[in-house]
């Protein structure tokens, strides 16, 4: 077994894909987060409506004018003629009107000014233009292309430009005007007054690179999405789809995309963007948006009401999976992209692999499969990602080697198991799990004596774990191991029926073994033992993640807490939405903040109250945030758990539990042996040694140690001597002062490194 | 750590004393090794039985951020 235990190399290079490229796009695309607005998709421009509100929304009308002018060089003809598909799309509708984004950026144009340059100097562009034609398309081609730097002329019927407007647009004459000054930035040639017909358009065409025309010009019909003709030429398709003005506008944008991958020598049809109406799966809770009613627009929205128009905008974003999961808060990053940069970090074979702490940080408890409205599984990669560093020995054992080696232990020294005196063969195991025993020993002995006495058929008694602990580890072949040494045992005892003390046990174990029920469907069935404890209050109910997909012990639960008599107040984020308590995947070992946000987040409804949990690592993590947490069967017995128990207290519960076990239910004499020298710490050292996980057990081993080969430093100024022990992967130091056989520790330190002289 | 040699420095006069040899630590060459990575450092060492002392200060300090980096790579 020892040999899990071993350093790997940085030296030593191994690589295994995490998962093939079509399932790492499979997993990908349930997250829909990147997916546009739907008010985005909608518009054929491509406006980011979004961000114009934002914007408007904190009074920047410029910022909401230039991503105006972004999409088209007439916006102010555009905020007029534009029937507003995207208000069709908008997710306010669903609750009442939506919102006025046309009439917003009317509003817009008329609130800012023209500004006065544009920030980025553009190189001039040599290919020439020629333009012919004097409806809104041409014009808005020619001013476009000419707003990106190329040289370019627009034949023209129009007198002037007023008369040119007039003929694209059937706007008022106060409206064209505004749009004038834009025209004119243009930089554009304009020949006015110039007869247009074909033959003209072919003699003048020779000394042009590039040629753009009306659709009374157009000779053969043009491609449907490039609008070119067989000779690279561009005019207006017949088919409509939108009202005069936006098709035109429209298609002028998607000309000058034609126009620049001509000039790019490639086919107009490759690398476009998105263009026109587009699909959007994007998922906006409406739930928590409160209705307000949209401002009438009486000619034109003041700035006022443009903002408060604006502000109904939801700002439509999915953070469905964020709202309960505190991991992907802290690494702010949606599923998509974390999954995206968990995935590259497992394929580093030389280098620094920066989300090694971003996968082991996430609890594994499936919360995001369920408040996802794709059922995204977050968890499922992080386990797997784990299992792939662990394959390709590029975890650091470091990073979970403390709780391995605690699982280990509950299943040699923590460990016991035994039949029920009396009974030759049991019909049934208690297996109370490993932080029951070691938070609440009391309790599981309670239990286990109520137990043996009302559940017919026997009852054994199975003190260990139940080796999730390595598969969260992403150590698969210890946990067959320990799952082949639970085989073995449960063999011994004459395979009973597994009473699971714990969720996380009982759902681990029921991959393996063929009967497993929960201490709460026993209950349930034979009762409440004399004497269980009386809960005349409202309680809250904080599930296990272990239960997640298990109704039925979330409802036995509920029966046997009513049955206490306490009234249960259900919360928004109970049963299959429940959050993990930071115990689940071993964060509290990875991550001790992320670990405190989520042990938060789990009372974040009703910090006051009181919450009944039926994991024992939940009421532990719970209460030690501060909470008021208890577990059921502290109830039904009557004893209560240890309060936030050191990691050096719950390995002595389980070894007191044991001793208990043995001698009063087994009748076994304990043989204590007598330490050989006492030891004194403070509580300043007690903490040191729980912040930096050292056991007093491996304090002891030192001091042993030290006793047998004196190898010490001794410390003239402050009188102390200071030793070394190495004890597996780790050196421990202890500062002390000796007197006799007692110690009194000042210090205790660690390190992984080794040290030699050279 | 890398491309550092020193960063302990021994106090002036020494003030440490080897317990099983009775006698004073000196500085002395000595080598951190992690995950096959080696780093050669001057620590004080007992001139006889050849103990290296890691104070305090270094082990939760320059070392322990070493280590981390280099669980990482
Ligand atoms: S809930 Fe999360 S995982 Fe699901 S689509 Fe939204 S952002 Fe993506
Ligand atoms: S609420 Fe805002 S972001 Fe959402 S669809 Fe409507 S305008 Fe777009
Ligand atoms: S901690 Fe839970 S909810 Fe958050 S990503 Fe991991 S499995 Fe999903
Ligand atoms: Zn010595």
């Amino acid at each position: 077994m020892t040999d899990h235990f071993k350093e790997r190399s940085t030296r030593d290079y191994h690589q295994k894909q995490l998962f093939a490229k079509e399932e790492l796009e499979k997993r990908e695309s349930l997250c829909t987060h990147e997916d546009p607005p739907f008010c985005n998709a909608a518009c054929p421009l491509k406006l980011d409506v979004k961000a114009m509100l934002a914007a408007v929304s904190e009074g920047d009308f410029a910022k909401g004018r230039s991503l105006l002018e972004y999409i088209t060089p007439f916006p102010e003809i555009l905020a007029y003629g534009c029937e507003g598909p995207c208000r069709r799309t908008c997710r306010r509708s669903e609750i009442e009107e939506s919102v006025n984004i046309p009439a917003i950026e009317r509003a817009v144009m008329r609130h800012s000014d023209v500004p006065k340059a544009r920030g980025l100097l553009k190189m001039r562009k040599k290919q020439k233009l020629a333009v012919f034609g004097s409806e809104l398309f041409t014009v808005a081609v020619a001013a476009d292309m000419a707003n990106k730097k190329y040289p370019v002329t627009l034949y023209t019927e129009a007198e002037n430009e007023m008369d040119l407007f007039r003929r694209c647009a059937d706007l008022d004459d106060e409206i064209l005007e505004r749009q004038l000054p834009l025209l004119k930035k243009a930089e554009l040639k304009i020949c006015f007054g110039t007869p247009l017909d074909r033959e003209f358009l072919e003699k003048e065409e020779a000394e042009y690179d590039l040629v753009c025309g009306a659709s009374y010009l157009k000779e053969e019909e043009v491609d449907p999405v490039t609008l070119c003709d067989s000779r690279n030429r561009i005019f207006p398709h017949a088919e409509k789809r939108y009202s005069h003005i936006l098709q035109s506008l429209f298609d002028a944008r998607r000309a000058a995309v034609s126009f620049e991958r001509i000039v790019q020598r490639l086919d107009p049809h490759n690398n476009r963007p998105q263009e026109g109406e587009t699909e959007s799966h994007l998922f906006t809770n409406l739930n928590y948006i409160p209705s307000e009613d949209a401002v009438a627009e009486n000619g034109l929205y003041s700035r006022e009401e443009a903002i408060r128009e604006a502000k109904r905008c939801i700002q439509c974003e999915c953070v469905e999976c964020f709202r309960g999961c505190a991991y992907l808060r802290a690494f702010k990053r949606y599923p998509r992209l974390l999954t995206r940069e968990i995935y590259n970090n497992t394929g580093i074979i030389m280098g620094d692999h920066m989300m090694n702490k971003a996968m082991n940080s996430c609890s594994l408890c499936g919360q995001c499969t369920v408040t996802c409205p794709n059922g995204y599984d977050m968890a499922e990669i992080c386990r797997a990602a784990r299992e792939n560093m662990v394959d390709t020995q590029k975890m650091s054992l470091a990073v979970h080697e403390f709780a391995l080696l605690d699982m280990l232990f509950s299943n040699t020294e923590g460990y016991l198991a035994g039949k029920q005196p009396g009974y030759e063969t049991c019909r049934y195991v208690y297996f109370p799990g490993c932080q029951a025993n070691a938070i609440a020993p009391d309790t599981v002995f309670k239990t286990y004596e109520d137990l043996m006495q009302r559940q017919p058929g026997g009852v054994a008694l199975m003190l260990g774990c139940c080796s999730v602990i390595a598969r969260w580890a992403g150590r698969r072949e210890l946990y067959q191991e320990q799952i082949a040494f639970l085989k073995e045992e449960m063999h011994k005892l004459g395979d009973p029926i597994i009473i699971a003390g714990c969720p996380t046990c009982r759902s681990t174990l029921q991959e393996h073994f063929p009967e497993v029920i929960g201490l709460w469907d026993v209950l349930k069935e034979i009762g409440l033992p004399e004497g269980s404890g009386k809960l005349q209050q409202e309680v809250m109910i904080h599930d296990a993640c272990g239960a997640r997909n298990d109704p039925d012990t979330q409802n036995s639960i509920r029966e046997i807490v009513s049955r206490l008599g306490a009234e249960i107040k259900e919360g928004n984020w109970s049963k299959e939405k429940s959050a993990c308590c930071g115990y689940g995947g071993l964060v509290s070992y990875v991550n001790k903040e992320v670990a405190s946000e989520m042990a938060e987040e789990c009372v974040r409804e009703d910090p006051q109250a009181t919450y009944i949990t039926y994991c024992m690592a939940c009421r532990d993590r719970l209460k030690r945030q501060g909470s008021n947490a208890v577990h059921f069967s502290e109830l039904v017995y009557g004893t209560a758990a240890d309060d936030a128990p050191g990691l050096s207290q719950k390995r002595r519960n389980r070894k007191m539990l044991k001793e208990k076990l043995l001698k009063e239910v087994w009748k076994e004499e304990i043989m204590q042996e007598k330490p050989e020298f006492t030891y004194e710490l403070s509580e300043e050292v007690r903490q040191k040694m729980e912040d930096r996980m050292i056991l007093e057990s491996d304090l002891l081993e030192t001091l042993q140690a030290y006793r047998d080969n004196q190898m010490a430093v001794y410390n003239e100024t402050d009188d102390t001597l200071t030793t070394r022990h190495r004890i597996g992967n780790v050196s421990f130091w202890v500062r002390f002062r000796e007197e006799n056989d007692h110690y009194t520790v000042i210090s205790v330190y660690s390190h992984r490194m080794t040290v030699r002289t050279r | 750590m890398p491309n550092e040699k020193t960063y302990y420095s021994l106090e002036a006069g020494g003030n440490l004393i080897c317990h099983k040899c009775g006698i004073r630590l000196v500085k002395g060459n000595a080598v951190f090794e992690y995950l096959e990575n080696a780093f050669p450092v001057e620590l004080p060492v007992c001139p006889q039985c050849g103990f290296v002392y890691v104070p305090e200060e270094l082990a939760m300090g320059r070392v322990l951020s070493v280590e981390k980096v280099l669980e990482d790579k």
